[in-house]
């Protein structure tokens, strides 16, 4: 079973929200959807989820058009959380899983169990509206997936988490993938994605940009990364001045510096010993993913867009 | 091959929802006890009314000289003011004055000065042997009562008049004439003409219902469009159209809210309706007396079972609109200005249904006001309600109504599932026209 996003054009208007985007997601894989705001990330699941109708192509999975699949193959946390701020959190969970076609005592079981699983049983009789945004988020989390679907398409699940919670989340997806389903999900938190994510998609303005596992992207990259330690200075600024860096970013004990294009490391050691600085530590490092990122998309993943006609057509 | 999405069970777990939550709040609680109160209330106040009107004129008193013009003036009162009203068990009337002679003129005054009594008739012969009759009360005199009472003094003229023929002249006891009124022009029901006390009191009944129907649908239709703008403004309206289609929602909501606005009306409409089929057994348990003409007679089975239908079938229709616009709005606060040209449309069902009540039913005018939506609920019943309606007619109205609510549905589904959606926009007519057009 592979979920395919075949040449999938969207417009709102004039707006070109998707442009012939096209990937596929293999069965039982943790997919990362990156772009930054206003890419199409979220026009992409709502096509998947059959709330969107597509211009041109189509969603398929398992071969069959998307929108010809029972809702139930899918569970979908959008970006936007919602719920019924009045309604306690246990009869809206019943309740959405109910329109997916559970069993009341059924899901009722299964809920109990997740709210368990996410230290937050005491708050099953509580009314949403009582709730941190952390705990509602949590609650979101498990409306969508309780009806065991066969795709999770998750919009920025992991924005506004603590550690704590998100460390909880993060097993939860290795968990559900460990059981069989294929989650897709976008976030801007890179260092996530890295960590999480066995294979990923780069979109910008609703076009591929680049597809592929992190160490292939890694591979691709012409982006440099050079890990510099300075003797007796913790936080050298001053490399951010230095001809043919792009960004400086703070490590434990050393500084990270990505290089722009054509810039060799060996010419940033050359230009640190230049200056008199004492040279710790020098190593070439493999390109972080934001680093990819901005150098595929060429701004940061965090950057707003442009929204579309459609809002949220991210 | 399409998905497949059968209105149920979503339709019907979305409805209970709905519904669940409307009854459960307290506020639906409050209204539902208030409204009950106040409609009860209403509907004794003609028999209220009446209890304390009783005491007005009860004791009668009457004063003359001559024994035979006293018997003869009591005679006549108590056939005309005490006639039991037509269809009153006899045995069990009790007669609203009590007539009786007194004596001495100025007991008779002080009584009437103390308030003790309510009413004196004196009777004089004149020098030239005419007869006067006067009708004195405290305060200013009954209309109504003093026309009575002039009846009886103009049966006493009668009564003198025949006494002081000649010997031998056998006229008979002397009996009060029944008195009916009719019209050429009325309403008839089953070919049979319609009682005037009763065309009276459709009409008030009518202008109630027409006020009731065009508020509830007003207020329920508001619940609807409130629903789904606070649905939209709270963001749950992302989870809830991935899990069931616009249609499950759509038809569940206005379902699950119309249940809960029809229990509502039902709490209300109920002990009403027994205050109005018990009128007259209450009327006679406060006023000791069988009570004819209120306000609220003719009222019957199939006058309230046509409420129903078209109040249904308006709710309906105006619901879905609602339901559109609501779709259609970032924040319930918006609803407002959107919602104000549908309350103008129901404005013009209401009083189209007046002037059918004013007009009694009839005209072109009014039979095309009951044939076309979004007027015809409001107008049918009004036409049922004071006229004969030929039954084809009230088949044709439903029959267009269903049609219609049917392509309202079918529109305000495309409108739904892309006024969701939308966020932070000022929602315009050329919005609205391209959704309603779109497949999906």
């Amino acid at each position: 079973m592979t979920l395919e996003i075949d040449r999938v054009t969207k417009r709102f208007g004039r707006t070109v929200a998707l442009d012939q985007l096209a990937f596929s997601v293999p069965d039982g894989r943790i997919f990362g959807f990156l772009g930054a705001n206003g890419a199409g990330k979220t026009t992409t699941m709502r096509i998947c989820l059959g709330i969107l109708r597509a211009d041109e192509g189509e969603v398929r999975w398992g071969g069959v058009p998307s929108t010809d699949l029972p809702r139930r193959t899918f569970g979908y946390l959008p970006e936007e959380r919602g719920l019924y701020p009045r309604l306690t959190v246990i009869d809206q969970l019943v309740y959405f899983a109910s329109l997916y076609g559970e069993r009341p005592a059924d899901a009722r079981a299964n809920a109990l169990g997740w709210l368990d699983r996410f230290r937050i049983p005491d708050l099953a009789e509580r009314r949403a509206e009582e709730l941190s945004k952390g705990n509602q988020q949590k609650v979101q989390f498990i409306a969508a997936i309780l009806h065991a679907p066969d795709v999770l398409l998750m919009d920025e699940p992991f924005t506004g988490l603590d550690p704590v919670n998100l460390a909880l989340l993060r097993d939860a997806f290795i968990e559900l993938r460990d059981a069989g389903r294929t989650i897709v999900f976008s976030t801007h938190q890179m260092e996530v994605a890295e960590a999480l994510c066995e294979s990923l998609v780069i979109v910008d303005h609703g076009r591929l940009v680049a597809a592929g596992t992190v160490p292939e992207l890694k591979r691709s990259s012409r982006a440099r990364t050079v890990r510099l330690g300075i003797e007796g200075e913790i936080a050298p600024t001053w490399l951010a001045s230095i001809d043919g860096v792009a960004a400086v970013r703070p490590g434990a004990g050393f500084a990270e510096i990505e290089l722009m294009a054509g810039v060799e490391p060996r010419d940033i050691l050359a230009a640190t010993l230049e200056r008199g600085a004492l040279v710790s530590r020098f190593e070439v490092a493999e390109p972080s993913l934001e680093a990819i990122f901005v150098e595929l998309v060429g701004r940061p993943s965090d950057v707003i867009e442009e929204p579309v006609d459609q809002e949220d057509a991210a | 091959m399409a998905r497949h999405d059968p209105l149920f069970p979503n339709a019907g777990t979305v409805a209970r929802r709905e519904y669940s939550e409307r009854v459960r709040s307290k506020l639906y609680r409050i209204s539902t006890i208030v409204l009950m109160a106040l409609a009860v209330g209403v509907a004794m106040t003609p028999i209220v009314l009446r209890y304390f009107d009783q005491a007005s004129v009860r004791q009668i008193r009457v004063v003359a000289e001559e024994d035979r013009l006293a018997q003869g003036i009591m005679a006549t009162a108590e056939g005309v003011m005490n006639l039991p009203p037509p269809g009153v068990d006899r045995r069990r009337w009790k007669a609203p004055y009590q007539i009786a002679r007194e004596l001495d003129r100025n007991v008779a005054l002080q009584a009437l000065a103390d308030g003790r009594i309510d009413a004196i008739i004196e009777v004089v012969r004149q020098p030239d042997r005419q007869l006067a009759v006067t009708y004195r009360t405290l305060g200013p005199a009954d209309g109504v009562r003093s026309q009575l009472a002039g009846f009886a003094a103009l049966s006493l003229g009668i009564l003198d008049w025949t006494a002081s023929l000649p010997k031998g002249s056998e006229l008979g006891a002397f009996r009060t004439p029944t008195f009916t009124t009719e019209s050429l022009v009325a309403p008839t029901e089953g070919g049979r003409q319609v009682d005037a006390v009763v065309v009276a009191s459709r009409g008030f009944l009518g202008t109630v219902f027409i006020i009731l129907m065009f508020i509830t649908i007003l207020i329920y239709g508001m619940w609807v469009a409130t629903g789904v703008a606070t649905e939209k403004s709270s963001r749950v309206m992302e989870l809830m159209i991935s899990a069931a289609s616009p249609r499950q929602l759509l038809v569940g909501k206005v379902v699950g809210i119309g249940g809960a606005g029809l229990t509502q009306y039902i709490a209300i409409a109920v002990p009403v309706m027994l205050v109005l089929a018990f009128q007259e057994q209450i009327a006679g348990a406060i006023l000791g007396s069988g009570q004819a003409g209120l306000p609220t007679g003719g009222l019957t089975i199939g006058l309230i079972a046509a409420y129903g239908l078209f109040f249904l079938l308006g709710f309906a229709l105006f619901a879905l609109i609602y339901a559109a616009v609501g779709s259609f709005v970032s924040r319930p606060d918006d609803l407002q200005t959107l919602s104000l040209p549908l309350s103008l449309v129901a404005m013009g069902g209401y009083l189209s249904a007046l002037l059918v009540l004013l007009g009694g039913g009839t005209g072109t005018l009014a039979r095309i006001a009951s044939l076309v939506p979004p007027f015809s609920p409001f107008a049918m019943l009004a036409r049922l309600m004071v006229s004969d309606v030929h039954p084809l007619e009230v088949v044709l109205s439903v029959v267009i109504l269903l049609v219609t609510i049917a392509g309202v549905a079918v529109v305000t589904v495309r409108v739904y599932a892309t006024g969701v959606l939308l966020y932070g926009q000022r929602p315009g007519l050329r919005q609205f026209i391209a959704a309603a057009r779109r497949t999906s």
